[in-house]
């Protein structure tokens, strides 16, 4: 499903982000990428959805070379991939139903296919009764929530997230966990670039720990650090 | 386009008029006075070419043959002159018509006339017309080496100079609007690019869900456009007016100058510059955005 071949990222100010980075995630997994800060966990994400483009090595998603795609077929390969962040990108001036039928026109969908579906998505995340909240009437775990909520009205089948609890308190970290968990388990696979160390060791998932640039550990029901065994 | 992706980029093309107004008014004035400006010059331009060329079509050579020459010979020269390639009339001019037209134009000036009467120094000649003005010379200059011809008259060099000023006033005018445009499509990209810099982070988000350029960019063309055509639209109405009050002042005062009539003219410009406005504004914001799209 996913494959990185010997994938070198270096920024135009010099910056090795990535040092021949070799990975393989099948369908249906769920995969936590550790490290500290600038252990290139971000870039690695980034490279799946083609918001950064490998400097050297081959980058595959659903069979194909990211790198390689014509311009008008990028839209196309993040339609099957949802990306949920740190700080949320939600849109300040829509409403809760607005924000995630964005997504969905964007892909032309058509308006009763939209009042469908987007209920229905915010029913599946919690947020039935706050669809005509604006973000910042939201909490910080309702606006995550909302952001996956956008990240899987289009049915993805890959679910990006980058540092997606870094702004919120444990609590509402492991509801958005678990949220996560209950789209893993109806087939998504799940990428998450993460710091936070109690969620990592106490869900027993892959592992994949970075450090500058480089792959350190990848271990199957893995925790966050060899220290903590 | 889907329905979806209409109703979306016409919503937010007024929506960002609407958070822009200050900007979008001045970029609408700015694209109204240039294309003025372009649309006068058309009108000046359209006007004096028409001139020269009704000018020009009058444009005949007059052939002058010598009195002592027989009648056959003076057949001769019709019959050569009408060999040429490209004339389409020659008329014979006796030398009791000419001088009646002499009359016709000097009536008032009776010792003149008396004068001409008891000898007729007028030649005999022949008016002729070719099918382009372009054949007015090489005619004149054939009809200059036949036997029996005195002399060769042609009003070229006045049309000429016509049609100099006219190609000049083109040349000219064409470089202002070249400028203009330029301006034009500087000043509607810069408003565009308010309202781009304004929602960076929702073309950011729209990149990232998906979204193809041609659906981001839709509703920002369709803001220029709409800056281009309410501009042009403007324009037309003064076009329109200005030159209404212009033909009739003319027609009036001046009604020996043959200005193009008001139709199909104004309806034609007004075409032009409305497609103008349209085409200015789309490119205006196209390059806007440019930068932005590469995400």
């Amino acid at each position: 499903m996913i494959e990185l071949v010997d994938v070198t990222k270096v920024y135009p100010n010099d910056v090795v982000a990535l040092k021949n980075v070799n990975l393989k995630i099948d369908r249906g997994e769920f995969v936590f990428v550790v490290g500290p800060s600038g252990a290139g966990k971000s870039t690695l994400v980034r490279l799946l959805y083609r918001e950064e483009v490998a400097t050297r090595g081959q980058v595959i998603v659903h069979g194909k070379n990211v790198a390689r795609l014509r311009r008008s077929s990028i839209p196309l390969l993040r339609r099957t991939i949802g990306v949920i962040f740190q700080d949320f990108k939600l849109l300040p001036d829509r409403n809760a139903l607005d924000n995630v039928a964005f997504a969905l026109e964007v892909t032309e969908a058509s308006r009763r296919e939209i009042r469908r579906r987007v209920p229905a998505v915010l029913d599946l995340v919690g947020l039935k009764d706050r669809a005509r909240a604006f973000p910042h009437e939201l909490s910080g775990g309702e606006q995550q929530r909302l952001a996956i909520a956008r990240a899987i009205i289009n049915g993805p089948s890959i679910l990006v997230a980058d540092e997606p609890t870094g702004n919120l308190d444990p609590d509402t970290s492991w509801g958005i966990m678990n949220l996560l968990q209950t789209l893993n388990r109806n087939g998504a696979t799940v990428i998450m670039a993460t710091h936070a160390k109690a969620i990592v060791n106490a869900m027993k998932k892959r592992v994949v720990a970075m450090d500058h640039g480089r792959i350190i550990r990848d271990q199957v029901q893995g925790v966050y650090a060899h220290e903590v065994n | 386009m889907k329905s979806t992706s209409l109703v979306f980029g016409v919503k937010q093309t007024a929506r960002s008029l609407r958070q822009n107004a200050l900007m979008s008014l001045a970029s609408v004035l700015t694209v109204a006075l240039s294309l003025l400006v372009a649309g006068l010059f058309g009108l000046i331009t359209a006007n004096l070419g028409h001139i020269a060329r009704l000018a020009e079509q009058q444009v005949e050579v007059t052939v002058f043959v010598h009195d002592t020459l027989p009648v056959e010979a003076v057949r001769t020269v019709e019959s050569q002159l009408k060999a040429l390639p490209g004339v389409t009339q020659v008329t014979f001019v006796s030398k009791d018509e000419a001088l009646a037209r002499l009359k016709a134009v000097f009536a008032n000036d009776k010792d003149l006339l008396a004068e001409v009467e008891q000898q007729n120094p007028l030649y005999r000649s022949f008016e002729v017309r070719t099918a382009r003005p372009e054949q007015i010379k090489p005619t004149a200059e054939a009809a200059g080496k036949m036997t029996g011809v005195v002399k060769v008259n042609y009003k070229q060099e006045v049309i000429e100079k016509l049609f100099r000023v006219t190609r000049a006033i083109r040349v000219s005018g064409l470089a202002i609007m070249v400028a203009l445009a330029l301006a034009m499509v500087m000043i509607i990209s810069n408003t565009i690019r308010i309202t781009v810099f304004a929602r960076r982070r929702e073309i950011a988000i729209m990149k990232l869900v998906g979204a193809t350029d041609g659906f981001i960019r839709w509703p920002f063309v369709c803001e220029g456009v709409f800056l281009g055509v309410v501009g042009a639209g403007f324009t037309s109405l003064a076009l329109w007016s200005s030159y209404s009050w212009a033909w009739s002042g003319v027609q009036r005062g001046m009604p020996f100058i043959p200005l193009l009539p008001k139709q199909p003219l104004l309806l034609d410009l007004t075409v032009l510059i409305l497609g103008a406005g349209a085409l200015i504004g789309a490119i205006g914001s196209a390059l806007s955005l440019r930068r932005f799209l590469r995400v």
